[in-house]
């Protein structure tokens, strides 16, 4: 499970929470030994603390730049295609050439565009599926019907998502579109649950009893308050289901299962020269660096943005 | 405990019999006739007789999925379709190799997880703690098949430490040199989300009252740690380690692929791109089963911990 989403028990405070205050009220010396106190953490900054906030945002910049350039200009780029030589030419200037003796610089260009395209489409498709199925189960007042739109997911979540990836690929015909949609549904599930869990906790608010008693429709309740609501926790999640769709995309590309035997993006390329590493690793290498650099980008930036959110 | 168990393995039979289903579902899920579209791009009349034949499309469907589903109790998987051999024998010869990299991960995945999470803990906001911090965020899910390369192009290629590939090795038990390589690459994203869901749960735990208080009885600082501290922050962490059975297994498809070991993930990408049905069937039903157990289990541990906790609905 996502350990960014807000878990069902995090409830209205329990009495639990009540007896116990996160510190003392007034803190004697002995005491304050033992029981670190929140603020004193927030406010005591030590010293290079600007320098390396800014050193952290420079390498967070540099992951991302370079394979987010690359992969959405390169297809663009008015780089003449060079001409073919032999495959693994360890003689071709760098990076070298790939398994059919095209340069590894061309397939590096083009190959960005379609895991980065696919990745964002899948994701935003399964929030268009996800986000209405998650609010009704969680605004309806009928229990029927929310045990029948939910409980299916529990079925898929047992099965492990490449599994399911895989499965799903084995009858469906090998098409871009088709990768779009079967990782769309292996990310429903978890996308219906986080989205039911945070419009649970705003449905029970007192705000929405007042707005029952004016009268309100379903649609200003459940769209316009509940919807508006979730809205902060829905986009923190969005940055996480982008970088599981982009892992789900290359391990499919990779495997070689999904996208149509023509396909070629940065996983396939790993895939397809990695018979050539020991005479031309860079064919390898650079488009599995790119992978990597993408991935990590994405994870730290998105870190970033949820922690600030927090503290905010 | 007995009665939450006892309703816990209840939903867990029923999540296995809904994998077997939906794997049996899958032949009748193929568009059009299920016979033409496993004979490949090329169907050959006899081709399609004989699949029709040996997966007896001719009978109601319901009559097929009592026989499957009473076949797998019996262990009978049905046989492969481009073969011939039993789907049992192709798994049972497939399985060393996938339980002892999953095992060997499991063993080590543990203890390493929770040191760095209570390491990353007890040091907070100092320099072990940045460390361990950046790098669990940044390899979070990081495919697996990019670092495999990676380290393979840098420790088997670059330095010539380690070997690139598991091709040739009778048993991956008889040179450990080869598993160095495959269990780095899939320890690496579980051990970020253990270690970062330890470090926020010993790090509430450490503030918390109970704790102070056992400090200030004089309680070394181990002991408040590892015997006080410690049940109470892996319990939130329980699910996530079951939640890595899931990575682990997609995880060991990827990795057999790359480092050409002959295991069920190898057998099932090979099953998928040949479109040989039965099999795809019986590793999705062992895989799915595997999935449910080890998921089941965790919640007990986790019901055991904190049993205050309502884990499962």
């Amino acid at each position: 499970m996502n350990p960014f989403a807000p878990g069902p028990e995090e409830g209205p405070p329990g009495p639990r929470n009540r007896r116990t205050p996160k510190a003392p009220s007034k803190p004697g010396a002995a005491e304050s030994r033992h029981t670190r106190l929140p603020d004193r953490r927030t406010t005591r900054r030590p010293a290079g603390h600007r320098t390396r906030q800014r050193a952290e945002r420079f390498t967070l910049i540099a992951l991302l730049a370079l394979p987010l350039c690359i992969a959405l200009a390169g297809p663009f780029l008015p780089i003449p295609t060079g001409d073919r030589t032999q495959p693994f030419d360890p003689a071709a200037p760098w990076p070298g050439t790939d398994y059919l003796g095209s340069s590894v610089l061309d397939g590096l260009l083009d190959g960005g565009w379609g895991i980065v395209v696919t990745a964002a489409a899948a994701t935003l498709l399964a929030y268009l599926i996800g986000l209405p199925i998650g609010l009704a189960a969680a605004a309806t007042r009928h229990r029927w019907l929310d045990e029948i739109l939910m409980r299916p997911f529990d079925l898929l979540l047992a099965l492990p998502s490449l599994l399911l990836m895989l499965l799903l690929a084995s009858i469906a015909p090998p098409t871009a579109w088709m990768l779009v949609l079967i990782v769309a549904i292996v990310n429903l599930p978890d996308i219906a649950r986080i989205v039911r869990a945070a419009a649970l906790e705003v449905a029970h608010r007192p705000a929405m009893e007042a707005l029952w008693l004016q009268g309100e429709g379903w649609w200003r309740t459940a769209i316009g308050y509940i919807g508006r609501s979730i809205l902060p926790t829905v986009a923190a999640d969005a940055g996480v289901r982008l970088v599981g769709a982009f892992y789900l995309v290359a391990a499919a590309s990779f495997l070689g299962v999904g996208a149509g035997p023509e396909a070629s993006d940065w996983a396939v390329m790993v895939d397809v020269n990695r018979g050539g590493i020991f005479l031309s690793p860079w064919g390898v290498v650079l488009p599995a660096a790119m992978l990597v650099a993408l991935s990590v980008g994405l994870n730290l930036l998105f870190d970033r943005l949820l922690s600030r959110r927090d503290r905010a | 405990m007995l009665a939450y168990a006892a309703r816990r393995a209840g939903l867990g039979a029923l999540q296995v019999l809904a994998v077997a289903v939906l794997a049996f579902a899958l032949v009748e899920l193929l568009p059009g006739d299920a016979a033409v579209a496993l004979a490949g791009d090329q169907p050959d009349p006899a081709v399609i007789e004989r699949i029709r034949k040996q997966m007896r499309l001719d009978e109601p469907a319901l009559t097929r999925l009592g026989d499957w589903l009473g076949g797998l109790l019996t262990g009978d998987f049905g046989a492969s379709l481009v073969s011939g051999r039993p789907v049992a024998d192709i798994l049972t010869a497939a399985l060393e190799p996938t339980l002892i990299l999953a095992g060997l991960t499991m063993i080590l995945l543990l203890p390493l997880s929770i040191g760095l999470g209570v390491a990353a803990a007890r040091h907070r906001g100092r320099w072990p703690d940045r460390l361990i911090t950046t790098f669990s965020v940044g390899l979070y899910s990081v495919p697996e098949f990019a670092l495999a390369v990676l380290l393979v192009s840098v420790f088997a290629i670059g330095l010539a430490w380690l070997p690139p590939t598991a091709v040739g090795v009778p048993s991956l038990l008889a040179e450990p040199a080869v598993l160095v390589l495959p269990l780095l690459v899939l320890l690496a994203r579980p051990i970020c989300s253990i270690a970062r869901l330890v470090r926020a749960g010993m790090i509430e735990t450490l503030d918390s009252e109970y704790i102070a208080h056992i400090r200030r009885a004089g309680v070394s600082e181990r002991r408040v740690v590892f015997a006080h501290a410690l049940p109470n922050a892996v319990s939130p962490a329980t699910a996530q380690i079951a939640r890595t059975a899931d990575w682990l297994l997609g995880g060991v498809i990827v990795v057999e692929s790359v480092f050409v070991i002959p295991g069920l993930g190898t057998a099932l990408v090979d099953a998928v791109n040949a479109r040989d049905l039965p099999v795809v069937q019986g590793i999705a039903v062992v895989f799915g089963a595997t999935t449910v157990i080890v998921n089941l289990a965790a919640d007990l541990v986790a019901f055991r911990l904190a049993p205050r906790l309502e884990v499962a609905r």
